[in-house]
């Protein structure tokens, strides 16, 4: 059964009403929604099979119709035909351009793209009709998601709610403008002088260009497209209805407010922590709009979590749901029942790719980045966790996904050690003039309206700064061989002294080398090396026994470079000028040392074949940090 | 997708780190000399990274010569022993269904990143002309979905691949068949003897008439993605068989056994 979608326009009696264009896939629905509010007249303009047509015509007609208004034109019959002439061509111009993109494959309708136009005008009086209120479930259940048609039927049928056809339940909340839906992938015509062609861009992920693939579509029978980036979440295509939900109501009435934001944590908070997380309640608390982000910059060993407590239950006593966005999966599972432990009258869940409560509701949402996609203006609060991390790290889809899972008049709380510049440009103020330092970069201020910097650690204890070495033909030393002083030397102290070592590499296949080379070195502790890295099928058992003792190197890519914490370690980087290095995962490899309290020194050596401006800015952060925290401190002690 | 990314796992391919896995397994996979250019122009131009390419689960050269199982003896395996009256005259799988295999494809049917077809078209022309006389076939015929199914799904993953193997080939592809049961999903039937049953007159013939051969008989290349009990590729050629009479001849090749 292959859907058509109707395009139609709809001019109010009043005659000061604009006129407005209209898709819908059942005109009946529409008509009675409109006899019960209004008297008015629709105009057929057409019909189509193609989603991604009807909406492209309606941004047309819509263009065009407030041009008419803007020149105070009334919508006559001529009007409408030339509306209706505009429509069939641009039909006609966007079925060449496509078949172009396509060329030597054949449409399965004999056309790319079909219409059909028609001369239908309908005059409706105003009638006092009862107004269903078959939506309500249905809008409980979709509130604050954005969902491809397919995984509305998942929810349903999750969810255990019957419903035979949704169409004429959706259609109505679009009407009411309750709701909103749009091809999972939207076409538009580009004019351009010296070339007319088609811009695609997925409406969920927002990504276009070469990550669209055109396709013939047995579907919709007509020109269709696919988004290739979030295919791993369900196929966006140009016939696929995207429905957006905005939750606009507080989530939760009454006083349940008080109860589910008892906040029940034993531990304390260092001086400078119970600082930051009262500038981040404060934020959250703020009803002011306007500043929508804020970010909370902790060094690594600062202790992040515990700063979000009282923002996640500031929000819940407002009677607001918390959603915390964090890039990995191992976070999620070991972030929910550590805050559910802190929250016990609050419902948590932890959403990830394979997770049983994918569609569940609940107080505090923690889900992967990627899930947060299927939410849609739901939170009040949003915290993203390692606001830094790879998949945000130059992801603007990702960013999209959990800036539009924020109510409107919501809070973003970023969470990061190591914030990007451009986070940092836009949130941390600098302090001016004064502390010029060696790197010739300013302090950045402690705190703004905007930002909180946490420069010290839990314990109090500077950050250990990194040692930079720089070996001629590093590389060539450890495919033949041949010694390298400082490295031996640190495995040999290490191996010693009881403590333990990471040994980060820029490559995978780097992972086997090092091992060899050390096995060559120290042939009677072979047994205590490993190595790891992302497709290690064995990863998460090495990690184990790495924790355990039972290994006492372990060789990795960067996946190690956050989450893992081992007391008394130490951490080499092997090849630091290699581009995967950034300054950004050089500080959150140094971060790996000293965070214990027992053991809060340590050693950092970066070996580098090259000088590495990466190398250099890192170690010029951690300084800088360092000195911060030094002076937060005489300033306290000042005080005292 | 571009020509510098594999497909498989989106790391960047480099030419001269490949050459060395390009190189073996032309050789692995070519019988003969006069095989080997065309077989390294196809491998070379997979668009996998080396360790992907080292990755590939090659069927070994001992296998089933009826059904392409790889095995330790060149004999009939055990399910085919038990099969009677046989219309299929062979099978031919490039890979062994793996974990690798198993992500990859549920990648392109279910997630429905078509863009895979153009990997899994190459990887069938390997595994023709490692097994095969290319020219030798007369038409190319995709096993066919549900109308319902390829509806809901958007797009016939097995079409897309005889389009191009077609074309790679220089063979016509011909929709000789159409399917008329709506099978429950593989995974939901239990036991082979079911799964037999479930198939038996799945298949009507879509009436196409069959050119005439060059010489002797019309040669048949059935086409699907996997062989798993063989029951659809057999309940497609007996269905061929019924309407085009005892004067074809009927193989089948698949990316996975
Ligand atoms: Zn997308
Ligand atoms: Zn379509
Ligand atoms: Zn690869
Ligand atoms: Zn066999």
């Amino acid at each position: 059964m292959v859907r058509e979608y109707l395009l139609y326009i709809k001019v109010g009696t009043e005659s000061l009403r604009l006129a407005q264009a209209y898709v819908t896939p059942c005109f009946s629905v529409d008509q009675s929604f409109w006899q019960e509010r209004e008297g008015c007249q629709l105009h057929v303009i057409g019909r189509s099979p193609s989603l991604v047509l009807a909406f492209s015509l309606r941004e047309l007609v819509n263009a065009q119709l407030e041009r008419r208004h803007a020149a105070s034109k009334p919508l006559n019959e001529e009007g409408l035909a030339e509306l209706r002439e505009l429509a069939i061509s641009r039909v006609r111009e966007t079925s060449a351009l496509y078949g172009r993109e396509m060329a030597g494959r054949q449409p399965l309708q004999g056309q790319w793209f079909q219409w059909k136009q028609e001369d239908v005008s309908v005059a409706l009086s105003r009638c006092n009709g009862s107004i269903e209120n078959a939506e309500k479930g249905m809008g409980s259940l979709l509130e604050g998601r954005g969902l491809l048609w397919e995984e509305i039927e998942t929810l349903m049928m999750k969810r255990a709610v019957a419903c035979p056809d949704m169409t004429p339940i959706l259609q109505r909340m679009v009407l009411a403008e309750k709701a909103e839906w749009r091809p999972g992938v939207r076409l538009l015509v580009k004019k351009s002088w010296w070339k007319h062609r088609l811009d695609l861009v997925c409406d969920r992920c927002g990504s276009q260009h070469e990550n669209i693939e055109l396709t013939v579509c047995h579907t919709c029978g007509q020109g269709c497209a696919y988004c290739t980036v979030c295919l791993g979440m369900g196929r966006s295509k140009c016939c696929t209805p995207y429905v957006l939900v905005p939750s606009r109501s507080p989530y939760a009435k009454g006083d349940g407010g008080a109860m589910r934001s008892q906040l029940c944590w034993t531990g304390s908070y260092s001086k400078d922590q119970a600082v930051a997380a009262e500038q981040a309640r404060r934020y959250v608390a703020n009803p002011r709009p306007g500043s929508r982000e804020f970010l909370i910059w902790a060094v690594c060993g600062a202790g992040k979590t515990e700063l979000l407590f009282p923002s996640v239950s500031e929000c819940l006593a407002a009677s607001g749901r918390v959603l915390i966005a964090t890039p990995r999966k191992d976070v999620v599972l070991e972030l929910a029942p550590r805050v559910q432990r802190v929250f016990p009258h609050a419902s948590v869940i932890a959403i990830h790719g394979s997770s049983q409560q994918k569609w569940e509701d609940a107080d505090i949402t923690i889900a992967t980045t990627h899930q947060v996609m299927r939410y849609y203006h739901r939170f009040p609060l949003v915290v993203l966790d390692e606001a830094d991390a790879f998949p945000y790290h130059n992801n603007p889809m990702l960013y999209r996904a959990v800036s539009r899972a924020v109510q409107p008049g919501g809070k973003l709380l970023y969470l990061s050690a190591t914030p990007p510049r451009y986070l940092q440009k836009r949130l941390v103020a600098k302090r001016r003039g004064g502390f010029k330092l060696d790197v010739g970069r300013s302090l950045p201020l402690l705190s703004s309206s905007t930002h909180v910097l946490l420069p010290g650690r839990y314990h109090g204890t500077a950050l250990p700064v990194p040692k930079a070495v720089t070996i001629a033909g590093l590389h060539k030393r450890l495919k033949s061989n041949r010694p390298i002083a400082p490295l031996l030397e640190l495995v040999r102290d290490s191996l010693q002294s009881e403590r333990q070592l990471f040994l980060f590499v820029p490559r995978i296949d780097d992972v086997d080398k090092v091992l060899a080379y050390l096995t060559k070195f120290f042939p009677s502790d072979a047994s205590l090396f490993a190595g790891v890295h992302a497709a290690d099928s064995l990863r998460e058992g090495k990690v184990v026994a790495f924790r355990e003792k039972r290994y006492r190197v372990m060789v990795t890519t960067t996946i190690l470079e956050r989450g893992v914490t081992i007391a008394r370690s130490d951490v080499a980087v092997i090849g630091a000028e290699v581009a995967v290095f950034d300054e950004a995962s050089l500080v959150q490899i140094a971060g790996r040392v000293g965070r214990s309290v027992d053991d809060p020194a340590g050693t950092v050596l970066f070996l580098q074949a090259d000088r590495s401006a990466a190398v250099r800015a890192a170690i010029g952060q951690i300084r800088r940090m360092n000195q911060l925290a030094e002076k937060l401190r005489s300033r306290e002690e000042v005080q005292a | 997708m571009s020509r510098s990314i594999c497909v498989a796992c989106a790391g960047r391919i480099v030419l001269q780190s490949r050459e060395a896995s390009v190189r073996r397994l032309t050789n692995q996979l070519s019988s003969n000399r006069t095989r080997y250019p065309a077989m390294y122009r196809l491998i070379s131009g997979l668009s996998l990274c080396a360790s992907c390419l080292e990755k590939l689960p090659v069927i070994g050269a001992a296998i089933c010569w009826q059904c392409g199982r790889e095995q330790e003896t060149e004999e009939l395996c055990q399910d085919c022993h038990k099969l009677t009256e046989e219309t299929l005259q062979s099978n031919r799988s490039l890979l062994r269904y793996n974990q690798w295999g198993k992500d990859l494809l549920s990648m392109y049917k279910y997630r429905g990143e078509e863009r895979l077809a153009v990997l899994y078209a190459k990887l069938l022309a390997i595994a023709v002309l490692r097994y095969h006389q290319v020219t030798s076939f007369d038409c190319i015929a995709p096993v066919p979905l549900h109308d319902q199914r390829l509806q809901e799904r958007g797009f016939n993953q097995v079409d897309l691949l005889a389009g191009r193997l077609g074309a790679e080939m220089g063979v016509p592809v011909r929709a000789l068949l159409h399917r008329t049961k709506r099978t429950a999903k593989l995974s939901q039937q239990t036991g082979r003897s079911a799964r037999e049953e479930s198939m038996d007159g799945a298949f009507s013939w879509a009436g196409e008439r069959l050119g005439q051969a060059k010489a002797g008989s019309y040669r048949i290349l059935l086409l699907d993605d996997i062989y798993t009990t063989g029951s659809t590729l057999r309940s497609c050629a007996r269905t061929i068989r019924e309407h085009a009479g005892s004067l074809c001849d009927i193989y089948s090749v698949t990316i996975y056994r």
